[in-house]
């Protein structure tokens, strides 16, 4: 055996990715962290799973007498949202425990001096370490998974749209509190220190949500930063190209800092020069992506959008419209107008304008005008009032101000509604024994050990 | 001497060199090993082959002026040296004395306030430091959950080191009877083996080791320094931190005796004796003088 080689010919660029993505695999693997989120997942889900599931069945037990009342059941809001949530609830508490494992460890052992002389770029190690993360989601994915295909199996309604689209924002979820984590890990000395550090992140949307949402003015500014705004619109069955988009920038913009902080070799001041950089580049970054404004209603009862003829024609009116609220942000009605008009208005139609006429101000403050309540619809150079929060008023008053006719309803198959009695004591035996038990299998099966290297004769 | 070696395996590679030395070539210095032989530190002088002599007129390494402060605690004050290419070169000091510090800013792993590093005569930026120079720190058990199977595969995948190069890396070191244990389970010496193998298995020409005799016995640490010897006959250069002067004179060629973040003295161990005007005495006696 000859070692030396020319150090020119181990440039970064030569050197294989496997072994680096199998062994941050295997660091997931072997470590506690991932196993025993996955046990606690189990029953935490399996019970969501089984109370939802009995709800819907209360539900649909009306719901077989009447199709109206059948219409308003939907798998989506009665079951896949609530089991999925307490999911949201493990990925928020016990993933980043998870994840910051994947760089806290190596940390803390030395081995990041070993691994950041491998020839790897630095870019390249946070990638591997993301990808890591990313299978990490996937396997603590299972038994959310595994109750989807328990829902079918006992005859329950999936609609592939909206469920992959549910699917789609707890991974971009999980991956942003990965990147968090990686982030924290990367500027931490030791993992409890980045454990705190990402749960200020992800806990402390709890406290934004809790505090200041509703509130006027800056506070409701600061409340949009909540991590939890990620999974809303993916929970009401809403794919918005922008909210992706930002919530990839962000991830982007996250892993970036963790690559920043990553190699120890660099100056503390060129490390926090780098990473003012990168916060204003994902702050840029994040402003362009409100500008993206398309969003497709990927709900099988279409609840996020009008009916399919009025949608076709708000979309050909090419004049902008221009609508002032006169209603404070925390008043109920706002947030009536804002979900069944306004924000379908903003979808459908090329150039809409939404305003408050008083700026943020509060209710308290708002109370004593008279013309508090009403809204003001401007389409071109004609306008209309109305204090209506229906679209079945709003609606003709738009194709008014337009001058075109209403559009006659569409003739087609409305949303049935799916109602379902479904048997649920299998999914207990299932989550509180089966899996955890499938799950300690494949524990003590990661653990076994590799055959010794030996020299071929 | 040269008669002894010849008697005893008189079926090895070796020539003479101009001087009439008996100069063991590279794959002897592997058959020595195979059959498990010590080879005396004295004796090792001879198994130079004429490339690698060459190689050690050339300056591999200059370190000019690293200074690194913590605070207002200076650890490193303007320590230059030149290392060269296929010797072993021990940094020598006591705890504290900057050692670790300094092999950490050689390798780039570690930001220093001023200084440079150059590689055979060009700038080598810290970030391209992994391109020639690898560090194997002390007190290390990497990942720690894993075989000592999986960590060595790791390296060699990286490495693209074939099933048969890793597998006499393991064997050299002697790390076969742990193959399986995690890697939190290793005794320091086996911990110390398997920092050695990683080291082996990477194609650096220069390795730094920190502490690399630390949690050895007597015997291992021989067998550690007989290894070292092969693999610098071969061309590889080693910067040893060693704070065990008996060690340290055991297994390097030159010393840079280091107290306080300053250089006190570099040379062989002849080198320094003459500096300070003494005929013989250890290393210890040497650095005493020194610092």
């Amino acid at each position: 055996m000859f070692f030396l080689r020319s150090p020119e010919t181990f440039r970064v660029q030569n050197a294989p990715l496997r072994p680096l993505l199998v062994k941050e695999l295997r660091e997931i693997l072997s470590g506690r962290a991932l196993w025993t989120m996955l046990l606690l997942i189990c029953p935490l889900i399996g019970y969501s799973f089984f109370q939802a599931v009995s709800l819907y069945g209360e539900a649909s037990t009306e719901g077989l007498q009447s199709p109206v009342l059948a219409s308003s059941l939907s798998p989506l809001d009665g079951v896949l949202v609530p089991t999925f949530g307490s999911f949201y609830v493990a990925v928020t508490l016990l993933f980043p425990f998870v994840a910051i494992r994947v760089l806290g460890q190596e940390k803390e052992s030395g081995a990041l001096r070993l691994l950041v002389q491998l020839p790897y770029r630095s870019p390249t190690l946070i990638t591997a370490k993301l990808a890591a993360v990313l299978a990490a989601w996937v396997l603590s994915s299972i038994p959310a998974l595994s109750a989807l295909v328990m829902w079918k199996m006992v005859g329950g309604h999936l609609s592939a749209p909206e469920t992959l689209n549910l699917l789609f924002g707890h991974l971009l979820y999980g991956l942003l509190v990965g990147a968090i984590a990686l982030f924290a890990a990367s500027v931490s000395e030791s993992s409890a220190t980045a454990a705190i550090v990402t749960l200020a992140f992800t806990i402390g949307s709890w406290v934004l949500d809790f505090t200041v949402a509703g509130q006027p003015g800056l506070l409701a500014w600061i409340a949009r930063l909540s991590l939890t705004q990620v999974l809303r619109a993916f929970e009401q069955g809403l794919f918005s190209t922008g909210l992706v988009v930002a919530i990839g920038a962000t991830i982007f913009g996250f892993a970036a800092l963790a690559n920043v902080w990553l190699p120890p070799g660099v100056q503390l001041r060129d490390k926090v020069i780098r990473s003012i950089t990168w916060v204003l580049v994902t702050a840029l970054a994040l402003g362009l992506t409100t500008q993206v404004k398309l969003t497709f209603d990927v709900t099988e009862d279409r609840r996020n959008s009008f009916p399919a003829t009025d949608q076709h024609l708000l979309a050909s009116l090419a004049q902008p419209l221009v609508v002032t609220v006169n209603l404070a942000p925390e008043d109920p009605r706002y947030a009536d107008l804002q979900r069944s008009v306004l924000a379908k208005l903003e979808r459908a139609m090329p150039r809409v304008s939404i305003r408050l006429a008083s700026g943020r101000q509060s209710l308290a403050s708002m109370a004593g005008d008279d013309r508090y309540g009403e809204v003001e619809y401007t389409y071109g150079t004609r306008s209309d009032v109305s204090r209506s929060t229906s679209p079945r008023e709003i609606l003709p008053m738009l194709y008014g101000l337009a001058g075109v006719s209403a559009p006659a309803p569409a003739a087609g198959r409305d949303y049935p509604g799916y109602p379902l009695v479904a048997g649920r004591q299998v999914a207990l035996s299932w989550f509180f024994v089966g899996l955890p038990l499938c799950i300690a299998l494949a524990w003590w099966r990661s653990r076994r050990l590799p055959q010794p290297i030996a020299a071929r004769s | 001497m040269d008669d002894r070696f010849d008697l005893l395996w008189p079926n090895l590679p070796t020539r003479r060199n101009p001087q009439g030395q008996l100069i063991f070539l590279p794959r002897a210095m592997m058959a020595l090993h195979q059959r498990g032989i010590a080879v005396e530190p004295s004796d090792l002088i001879l198994t130079t082959s004429s490339a690698s002599e060459q190689a050690r007129d050339q300056v591999l390494l200059r370190v000019d002026s690293i200074t690194k402060q913590y605070a207002d605690q200076a650890v490193l004050t303007e320590v230059s040296f030149d290392i060269q290419a296929g010797e072993i070169l021990g940094i020598i000091g006591p705890n504290g004395a900057g050692k670790t510090t300094l092999l950490e800013a050689v390798a780039g792993i570690l930001p220093i306030d001023k200084g440079n590093v150059r590689w055979r005569g060009k700038p080598l930026p810290s970030s391209r430091r992994r391109e020639a120079i690898f560090f194997l720190p002390d007190g290390v058990r990497p990942y720690q959950e894993q075989s000592v199977t999986r960590v060595l595969s790791f390296f060699a995948g990286v490495y693209r080191r074939s099933i048969n190069e890793t597998a006499n890396a393991i064997e050299l070191t002697g790390l076969t009877p742990v193959l399986r244990k995690r890697v939190h389970s290793l005794s320091k010496g086996y911990s110390r083996r398997l920092m050695l193998t990683l080291g082996l298995l990477t194609p650096h020409p220069l390795l730094l080791m920190d502490e690399p005799f630390d949690g050895f016995d007597l015997r291992q640490t021989r067998e550690i320094v007989n290894l070292l010897r092969a693999e610098a006959v071969k061309g590889r250069t080693f910067v040893l931190a060693i704070h065990q002067l008996a060690d340290a004179e055991l297994v390097c060629d030159r010393f840079i005796l280091l107290a306080d973040g300053r250089v006190r003295g570099i040379g062989r161990l002849d080198d320094l004796r003459a500096q300070i005007g003494i005929s013989d005495g250890s290393l210890e006696d040497v650095f005493l003088a020194f610092t």
